[in-house]
């Protein structure tokens, strides 16, 4: 399950989402996006871990946002990350 | 300020990124900041951090071709260095000599390609996040990380460009949009060259003045303990698999 998007006036990104037992195991988020710093990768690909799949994209974009922290995304915002998300998952 | 220059060298791919990272390390231990030109023998593949290596790249054609692939340390996207057709910088030194919002110090730090540019006829400007565009044609690409207080940003300034051979390398799926995407690229791309018909050498001299100016500096090489380092990561990180496909 993945969705990908050039984001208008940012960056690529792609979105897969791994999934077991109707739940989230774990997003990759790749593409040509920065992240400052780049280590916070980790806490957003396993920020939706255990969530049901039918989260809600509002939900997804929280959970990405605490997760983020002050860390800072430059080209893709969560909101972004959590509407491929939910178009991944269907 | 006393800038440290780093004079232009040529590396392999691993090298280069290494280079980056152990003066990187140099300066959060109290080294010079440092402005490093380079470029890369032979030809490279570079990745973005967050990229996944097999979307981007034709790894079999690369092998083929003698051309390393290598992940970098900073986001952004795949770029192919000739090491004809592009000369490479690093600037790298303490947060603080650095506007703290990270676009603002994309466009000091850009505005120094913009200068040298300048000082050969080439009008250009910072088109954020990350580019710098002729006309609207992208003629350099950055990309910038900070870690432990220090700054590094790099970045490439085209000086030709073989648009064929770098879509042979990475990677589009379909032919037809492969096409199509190097009839694009030749529209949304230039390099110093396309613009003015100067020795590269010339190119380079206006780089560094451009990157240098109002700046004290003096000419170094890097440290015996730096080259050190960076062989050390190039072996330990860059060179190895592990890093290079971990997406």
């Amino acid at each position: 399950m993945k969705a990908e998007e050039k984001i208008p006036g940012g960056k690529l990104v792609c979105v897969e989402v791994a999934a077991s037992g109707g739940n989230v195991d774990s997003l990759r988020i790749t593409g040509d996006f920065f992240l400052h710093p780049e280590d916070a990768i980790a806490r957003l690909e396993s920020a939706l871990a255990g969530e049901p799949l039918t989260i809600s994209e509002a939900d997804a974009e929280s959970k990405l946002a605490s997760a983020l922290g002050n860390a800072q995304l430059i080209g893709v915002s969560c909101q972004d990350i959590a509407r491929l998300f939910r178009r991944a998952v269907g | 300020m006393m800038w440290r220059v780093i004079d232009y060298q040529e590396n392999g791919a691993f090298m280069n990124m290494a280079i980056d990272e152990a003066v990187q390390e140099s300066v959060a231990a109290g080294g010079p900041p440092t402005i490093r030109f380079y470029g890369w023998n032979p030809d490279a593949v570079s990745l973005g951090y967050f990229q996944s290596l097999e979307k981007e790249v034709d790894s079999e054609k690369c092998a083929a071709k003698g051309v390393d692939i290598v992940r970098r340390r900073t986001g952004g996207g795949a770029v192919y260095h000739d090491k004809y057709g592009e000369i490479t910088y690093s600037v790298i030194g303490r947060e603080s000599l650095f506007p703290k919002d990270i676009l603002a110090s994309y466009r000091l730090i850009c505005g120094w390609v913009v200068d040298s540019l300048g000082l050969i006829g080439i009008k250009s400007e910072f088109k954020p996040i990350n580019d710098i565009v002729v006309n609207g044609k992208k003629i350099s690409g950055n990309a910038q990380t900070r870690r432990g207080g220090v700054l590094l940003q790099h970045g490439t300034i085209l000086y030709s460009l073989d648009v064929e051979r770098m879509f042979s390398l990475l990677r589009v799926s379909d032919e037809k949009i492969k096409d199509k995407m190097i009839a694009g690229a030749k529209e949304r791309v230039t390099s110093i060259l396309r613009e003015r018909n100067i020795p590269r050498e010339d190119a380079y001299e206006a780089i560094f003045e451009g990157f240098t100016r109002g700046k004290d500096f003096e000419i170094a090489a890097i440290s015996a303990e730096e080259a050190a380092r960076a062989a050390a990561l190039a072996s330990s990180r860059y060179a190895k698999p592990e890093w290079n496909r971990m997406r």
